[in-house]
């Protein structure tokens, strides 16, 4: 061993370097977030929670066929309307079941969607949907997925009865009511 | 009734609860003082939600393990597994009776004659500590044995196997400073301290180095902990301990820690000295009581503890070892050597 | 007087077999290991999986070929980017499609990251193994920030489903390319912190120098890949032997070690991570501009046939043997796992080891059951 090698050695110079490493990050500002009171932010893509619109909806089944394990259950019926003197045939949503225990959030259902803006859609930031209970409180039927009964949304979110918009879940990008008035 | 009955009695017994009372706290906020340096090491915050920044939080321990229900696995050696953590904890809470905390005080001008405020000093003081702390040992042993556990038995061999091996080094370290103090009193060792002007880490830096690193070992603390560290196959000797029984262990960690902390300021830092005590440029110092200055000395080391164990991987049982016998012995013997010829050269000790 | 049953204390070398169960803080994951020791010396250990079995390759058969992206994020959770980037890769080489440069420049920068953020748990967890508990929250403190990158790309951030056949289902979104460069600048002074606090420590030194020794021959037979078959000084990555995804454009290099210790290992890995960060840079300077997703039908449906196709994931060669018979959905979808491959050779690498060495052995390996089990 070199005459340097002894000495870094006799001198347990590596074992002072780690625990400078350590020293110093002693009075590094800390990584700790004070949840519940302190919530980070979810960026805007983030996908958390669902958010359906049921006008939007044109019921084509996309989403269902698209979701990997398939728990979006669809049932719907025809109804004849008059649109414009004409009898037409609507498709009139019966049932939009989600059942949310099972789902993976991949988004592949708010990808399929193609209405414009989509009727399915994760970006709501919302994330807390913690139950006590499974199988009644996290299977959201067609009310509660607009109403967001047991769902606690990011502060400032609205569930999408409320008006909450895809990529827009707290009306930031939205013109407010007041202003539209005039 | 009278002054012989208070001076015998009644001011020991009043020294050896405060004594008590402190350690056990002292260990316990220990704990908390560990878990909040570790957690600022770690960039996070250690434990805030308990009392006031967590300051409480030792106490919610302390009250959760008392609580908690008294297990005693079926095939145990009943009357030895229920011992076993008296025997180490005892030995650590009663070495604390020779330990000298200060200069005679008449704390604050409370008192109208000064007094010591350590329980006592008998004249073969760090015998009388290296004796006792190790009967600790057999705590370990036993604990081991008696839960009839084959890997708690191995934990238990292991950790009593490093404890053995470096009470040698330790004892030698030890003894080289006993050479420059001349006496084996504790509080003498201090004095002599004070005579020489200047504490005995100075001229013993070598016996200093190995009886930290020797310490650290005696209490099974990181890098050292192999015997009850969590990702090993062997769990350790207070495997099947639960409840105030396993709390007594840790108590008895703690206060080992505290104890090896408090004779390493006695042996090398001049106890309640500061530093360069016959210095006079540094005669401003004095304002600060001694026994503050032993409290920050322990302090320090018990924050080097912590240190050691935020930054360093975890020696294997046959590197820790041979570290023991194959480095420590034969430096801390060429050290005593060395020691030796000073102190001869230099007419004696001081 | 009560006597203490059964076990003799010093067995004379007897053989114990003992179960290092599924369940143990050391373990990264379910693994079980039966392992026969003779006093303190390993003489064989086998490890047993099967504890996080999914039959993720049966419901890959039932899944259109987008619908198995998400699932391949579930396999090796730690790296699920390199996991998409396989499959995909796999079906557009059958279609015969090439994906845009810029989707493929954005597959780079991704994987990459991903294989940082692989390399990150990987170091945090083997230190915490071998008692070294501050480098897990330094690294995984740099994680937050990648993973924070991803969320701001695809939605998720450990699950990714970042990647679809025939390209990207998003564009970069506004500001990325600057905090993920940001990101990248300020990295290697962090490695090189970590290092501080191990590469030259002595204790670090004594636990991984010498242990879970395997020979460049021995690795190559074995069938490892990755930072295994590198460590034991084999020059063999699949991004410069077979490159896709344009890495023949990008300038990295491929570090070997010289012993096939852990040590060695330890060290490739440390320097891939900064060989990723040179990837990043490049890619993100070079970045076109352009559509992120080639012209692909809405329901992908590739000919008839099979292919094989693997990449370089973090933790070794991972492959997907895709048999097509012309459908929407995979008639087979056969993983090449990387770590179950790598962990075979534990028996290997820790007879006549402590059980100590076995978890740092373990660690080195660095084996997501989630991979191995599927």
């Amino acid at each position: 061993m070199s005459l340097w090698g002894f000495l870094t050695s006799v001198f347990q110079v590596d074992l002072l370097q780690g625990l400078s490493v350590t020293g110093k990050f002693l009075f590094h500002r800390k990584a700790t977030i004070q949840y519940p009171e302190v919530t980070l932010v979810p960026k805007d893509r983030f996908r958390g929670m669902f958010g359906f619109s049921e006008e939007r909806c044109i019921v084509c089944h996309n989403c269902a066929k698209a979701c990997p394990i398939d728990i979006i259950h669809i049932a719907d019926h025809f109804e004849e309307v008059e649109v414009d003197g004409k009898k037409k045939k609507k498709k009139v949503l019966d049932r939009y079941d989600i059942d949310v225990k099972r789902c993976m959030f991949c988004g592949l259902c708010e990808e399929a969607c193609p209405t414009e803006p989509v009727a399915i859609w994760l970006t709501t930031k919302s994330y807390e949907t913690a139950a006590y209970e499974r199988n009644e409180q996290l299977y959201f039927d067609k009310e509660r997925l607009q109403s967001w009964e047991g769902v606690k949304p990011y502060p400032g979110v609205v569930p999408p009865n409320e008006g909450q918009m895809p990529n827009d879940p707290s009306g930031a990008l939205s013109p407010k009511p007041e202003e539209q008035k005039r | 009734m009278g002054n012989p009955w208070i001076a015998f009695l009644l001011v020991p017994l009043v020294k050896i609860i405060v004594i008590l009372l402190v350690v056990i706290l002292m260990a316990a906020y220990l704990s908390y003082f560990e878990r909040k340096i570790l957690a600022y090491m770690q960039i996070r915050i250690g434990p805030n939600r308990v009392g006031p920044r967590g300051w409480l939080q030792p106490i919610a321990d302390a009250l959760k393990l008392f609580v908690k229900e008294d297990i005693v696995p079926s095939r145990a050696e009943k009357f030895v597994y229920m011992i076993a953590p008296a025997l180490i904890t005892a030995p650590a809470l009663v070495v604390f009776s020779v330990i000298p905390f200060g200069a005679d005080t008449t704390f604050f001008g409370l008192l109208k004659q000064p007094m010591p405020p350590y329980l006592t000093d008998i004249n073969i003081g760090i015998l009388f500590v290296l004796g006792v702390s190790s009967v600790g040992v057999y705590g370990v042993i036993l604990g081991g044995w008696s839960s009839n556990n084959k890997f708690s038995l191995m934990g238990g061999m292991r950790s009593a196997a490093q404890l053995v091996s470096y009470e040698v080094p330790m004892g030698f370290s030890v003894v080289a400073v006993l050479l420059m103090a001349g006496s084996l009193s504790m509080v003498k060792i201090v004095e002599a301290q004070k005579q020489a002007g200047v504490w005995f880490v100075f001229p013993g830096i070598v016996a200093f180095f190995i009886y930290i690193v020797c310490g650290v070992a005696e209490t099974n603390r990181n890098p050292f902990d192999l015997p009850e560290a969590e990702s090993e196959l062997v769990a350790g000797f207070h495997t099947e301990y639960s409840g105030m029984k396993w709390a007594f262990y840790f108590l008895a960690e703690y206060a080992n820690m505290v104890l090896i902390s408090s004779v390493a300021t006695v042996l090398f830092l001049g106890g309640w000295l500061r530093p360069f005590p016959n210095a006079a440029a540094l005669a401003f110092l004095d304002v600060i009581p001694p026994f503050i200055w032993f409290a920050a000395k322990v302090g320090f080391f018990l924050f080097c503890y912590i240190w050691f164990r935020g930054t360093f991987p975890r020696y294997r049982f046959d590197q820790l070892m041979a570290l023991g016998w194959k480095v420590l012995l034969p430096v801390s013997l060429a050290n005593l050597l060395v020691v030796g010829l000073g102190v001869l050269l230099m007419g004696g000790p001081k | 007087m009560s006597t203490l049953q059964a076990t003799r204390p010093f067995p004379d070398s007897e053989e114990m077999e003992i179960s290092f169960g599924p369940q143990h803080p050391a373990t990264h994951g379910v693994l079980r290991v039966m392992v026969k020791l003779d006093g303190e010396r390993i003489i064989d250990a086998k490890p047993i999986i099967g504890y996080l079995h999914r039959g993720t390759e049966k419901i890959f058969e039932r899944e259109t070929y987008n619908g198995t992206i998400p699932h391949t994020d579930r396999m090796d959770y730690t790296a699920a980017a390199t996991n998409n980037q396989a499959l995909v890769g796999a079906v557009e080489k059958m279609m015969g499609v090439t994906v845009p440069p810029r989707a493929a420049y954005i597959r780079m920068v991704l994987a990459e990251l991903q294989r940082i953020a692989s390399h990150i748990i990987w170091l945090g967890t083997h230190a915490l193994d071998i008692g070294a508990q501050t480098p897990f929250f330094y690294t995984f403190q740099e994680r937050e920030i990648i993973l924070d990158l991803y969320e701001e790309y695809c939605g998720a951030r450990l699950t990714l489903n970042c990647m679809r056949v025939g390209g990207q289902p998003f564009n970069l979104p506004e500001g990325w390319t600057d905090r993920c460069r940001a990101f990248v600048d300020q990295l290697p002074a962090r490695i090189a912190e970590w290092e501080r606090l191990l590469t030259n420590n002595r204790i670090w030194k004594l636990r991984t120098i010498g242990v879970g020794v395997i020979s460049a021959a021995n690795a190559v037979e074995w069938g490892l890949t990755g930072p295994p078959l590198r460590g034991s000084g084999v020059k063999w990555d699949i991004r410069k032997v077979f490159p896709y995804d344009r890495y023949d454009e990008v300038d990295f290099e491929i570090p070997i070690g010289a012993n096939g210790d852990t040590y060695d290992r330890y060290l490739v890995r440390m320097e891939e991570m900064r060989q990723s960060v040179r990837i990043v840079q490049q890619c993100l300077a070079k970045l076109p501009d352009g559509p992120v997703m080639a012209k692909v039908p809405k329901v992908i449906k590739p000919p008839k046939g099979e292919i094989y196709f693997s990449v370089e994931g973090p933790k070794g060669e991972l492959g997907f043997y895709v048999v097509s018979d012309g459908s929407t959905n995979p008639y087979r979808l056969r993983v090449r796992p990387a770590c179950f491959i790598n962990l075979q050779v534990l028996p290997e690498l820790v007879r006549g080891h402590l059980v100590a060495d076995m978890i740092a052995v373990i660690g080195t390996l660095d084996i997501v059951l989630g991979e191995i089990d599927r």
